[in-house]
């Protein structure tokens, strides 16, 4: 383990860490562009640079290993700045400098790096007209990604990540030196799929994400760590947000699973988020869908769900541990009714670690492992079928979206026998036969834990409260539901998450165990009762979150 | 010495590219004097610029597929050198020369000669596809100056004059 000093402060390292990260690790920022923590380092950009005693050059920072007794100047170096001043000249002389309509603005290495070390000396010697590459300002390199080759700064790291993150080596240079340009082979399509990938390592405007093109300034967004829920790999993410809508999700790293990477399957549900059709608790009457009151709907559930003679519950491997340990103890247990949970086969999803090895998935749930380890009886859609076969009693349905096998014929068939109650948030055929309708809020306002398929529980937050709640605002004053669009409290509506849902329910029904007042107290419980959670702890799951560590905010973006 | 004109394979052979017996067999002789197979991607390029007379698509799918590497590095690697042809070259291309010891010699009149009479500009080709203009930096022949590469031959000490009788005798040799 090498201990060095960088800028007057000691660090010790592991062996083989690079200056950067040391650096990091003492809570220095060195600059950079092409390093990316998890690709080879090539040295391209050459704005790393730092001073070692002892060495006359100055030397790469992302090339240089830690030795013990290093001893580096980086940011007090008066040299290295002014190398650094000149590479930046070199840099800025082609580029557009548009950053005011560059939609990277905001989250661009390049333009943070100018405003940091933006001194008084630097001007460009620059008097020719700058390189363009007509054509190739909005062009679409596939049907994610935007390039506008202006900008590039050629670190290379978009060809590095898919020659060896994606192993598809769809990118590369065509031509050479000032002409130089990023493109793939004789006009095919970018269409890797983690090709959006490509648009987070490129530190500038080059590659940005189709999708998310000019749908919000970086700085208007907040992000809350959450987990994908494409499929059971499980990767972390940030739901990037302004005024309760989603307005992406961005790799949030995780070395044991995702690294800094998302596919673009799962990349692209962010917009799905949005999507709400329902909004309050409806009860058919005479044929007729009538808006109730939760409170309403929740006793009158009550009374039904007490009464029922068979109870079956349809659970989903969608919801959060929480949620399915609440619906175990307060239907299995306390009510003695019977629960499964469908599971169904999607398509192969792959996923590079930190380490580099492939993580696959051909399970579309965020959560069925979850539901293994709490002892649920997880069935495949025979299964389901022959659950929802016969008989009248009362069904639950706790997720609309839990298995395809519910929007079937045969499965409305089936539950226009009896009584349903059915929890959906978006247009679905179970609204039409379902007794009771009760709006679900989706993963942006949920809160609890997934178990991924490599075993690990995580967790992810509420990046903004459901429809329709009350919020605090920071003035302190009050406001309860607002028909005002683009109000700060929030569309109308009454959709809850699922294990708030089920505590209330707990509460009429008067299975005090379970009245619980947050998904933390839930997990507590699971963790002190469940043997698959035994020794967790709610407070360490929170994950990386934005803004605690430098090193995220720098190559994600 | 009369140099020889380039030839092009036809379309149909060059648009989706599969190696012959004796190709492959020359490839995999390339292969064999290198310590990794990306290392063989140029004198297989070449290689295959002789057989095809040009590097198309096809070619790059073909030598990526033979070499085990992406289409898209290969294409990168033939864009970066300026003597891979990507698209079919003339009969003769004639590479003159632009560097500093030619220009000074006549270069410079060279040029303005050989765009007036065959009525094109760098990088382009006469319409009946016999000459191809380009041009290039020293050809490491400053001594003999001015200078063009004439496919693979080199031309020295030129004149208009010396030229034109050169321009007519490669027209004549076709
Ligand atoms: S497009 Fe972006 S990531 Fe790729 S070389 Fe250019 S600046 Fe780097
Ligand atoms: S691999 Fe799975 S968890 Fe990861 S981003 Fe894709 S869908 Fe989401
Ligand atoms: S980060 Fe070191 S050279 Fe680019
Ligand atoms: S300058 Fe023309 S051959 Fe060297």
């Amino acid at each position: 383990m090498p201990k060095l000093t960088i800028d007057g402060r000691e660090v010790e390292v592991a062996a083989r860490t690079n200056l950067i990260e040391a650096a990091r690790a003492a809570g220095i920022a060195i600059p950079y562009f092409c390093y990316h923590p998890y690709m080879t380092v090539v040295g391209q950009c050459r704005i790393c640079m730092v001073e070692i005693e002892g060495q006359p050059r100055l030397a790469l920072g992302c090339a240089t290993s830690a030795t013990d007794g290093m001893v580096v100047k980086a940011e007090t170096s008066e040299r290295a700045k002014e190398a650094r001043e000149a590479v930046m000249e070199f840099l800025l002389a082609n580029h557009p400098l548009d950053c005011p309509v560059c939609d990277q603005a905001g989250e661009c290495l390049l333009q943070d790096h100018s405003m940091r070390e933006q001194r008084g000396t630097f001007t460009s010697h620059m008097a020719e007209t700058r390189r363009t590459f007509p054509g190739y300002e909005r062009r679409l390199l596939g049907p994610h990604i935007v390039q506008n080759q202006n900008r590039c700064i050629h670190c290379s790291r978009c060809i590095r990540f898919t020659s060896e993150i994606s192993e598809t080596a769809a990118l590369t240079y065509k031509s050479r030196g000032n002409s130089m340009f990023i493109d793939t082979f004789s006009g095919e399509a970018f269409d890797d799929p983690m090709s959006a990938c490509a648009a987070d390592v490129c530190p500038v405007g080059a590659l940005t994400v189709r999708e998310f093109r000019f749908r919000k300034r970086a700085w208007k967004l907040r992000s809350t760590p959450s987990i994908c829920p494409g499929c059971s790999i499980g990767c972390n993410i940030f739901i990037d947000h302004h005024e309760r809508e989603v307005h992406r999700f961005t790799p949030r790293e995780n070395p044991a699973i995702n690294a800094t990477w998302l596919c673009d399957y799962g990349r692209f549900l962010a917009d799905s988020l949005n999507e709400q059709t329902y909004l309050y608790p409806q009860h058919r009457k005479a044929g007729r869908l009538v808006r109730a009151g939760w409170s309403e709907a929740l006793a009158a559930l009550a009374l039904e769900v007490r009464a029922a003679r068979p109870l079956r519950v349809v659970a989903s491997a969608n919801l959060s541990n929480e949620a399915l340990f609440l619906a175990r103890e307060l239907f299995g247990h306390h009510l003695r009714g019977d629960l499964v949970v469908p599971v169904t086969t999607g398509e192969q999803r792959r996923m590079k670690n930190g380490r580099g090895e492939w993580l696959q998935a051909t399970d579309p749930y965020p959560n069925s492992l979850g539901a293994r380890r709490l002892g649920l009886n997880v069935v495949d859609g025979d299964g389901l079928s022959r659950f929802l076969y016969g008989g009248s009693g009362l069904t639950l349905i706790l997720d609309a979206e839990a298995h395809p096998f519910l929007a079937g014929a045969e499965a409305l068939q089936l539950l226009r026998v009896g009584a349903t109650a059915v929890w959906l948030r978006r247009e679905h055929p179970l609204a039409g036969v379902a007794g009771w309708l009760l709006p679900a809020a989706s993963l942006a306002s949920d809160e609890g834990t997934f178990t991924a398929s490599t075993g690990a529980v995580q967790h992810f937050a509420a990046a903004f409260s459901p429809p329709g709640t009350v919020r605090r605002m920071p003035t302190g004053a009050m406001s309860p539901e607002c028909p005002t669009i683009a109000s700060p409290w929030g569309p109308p509506g009454e959709a809850r998450p699922l294990w708030l849902v089920l505590t209330a329910l707990a509460r009429e029904l008067g299975a005090s165990n379970l009245d619980l007042a947050s998904p933390a107290e839930v997990f507590t419980l699971m963790a002190r009762t469940e043997r698959a959670f035994a020794g967790l702890e709610w407070e360490p799951l929170g994950g990386l979150q934005r803004d605690e560590s430098l090193r995220e905010r720098q190559h994600v973006g | 010495m009369t140099t020889c004109p380039l030839v092009v394979a036809p379309p149909e052979t060059t648009a989706n590219v599969t190696f012959d017996k004796t190709m492959d067999d020359r490839i995999g002789e390339v292969m064999r004097r290198y310590p990794t197979r990306r290392a063989a991607l140029l004198p297989v390029l070449w290689l295959c610029q002789e057989r095809f007379g040009w590097i198309s698509p096809g070619v790059i799918s073909a030598v990526a597929e033979r070499l085990g590497d992406s289409p898209a590095f290969v294409d990168g690697v033939v864009s970066f050198y300026t003597m891979y042809h990507t698209s079919p070259p003339a009969r003769y291309v004639l590479q003159v020369c632009t560097t500093l010891s030619c220009s000074v010699c006549g270069g410079r009149e060279l040029v303005e000669h050989l765009k007036a009479k065959l009525g094109v500009g760098f990088g382009e080709k006469t319409p009946d596809g016999s000459f191809q203009l380009v041009g290039v930096q020293c050809l490491g022949a400053c001594g003999n100056a001015p200078v063009i590469q004439v496919n693979d031959d080199y031309y020295e000490n030129l004149t208009p004059q010396r030229l034109d009788a050169m321009l007519d005798e490669l027209r004549e040799g076709r």
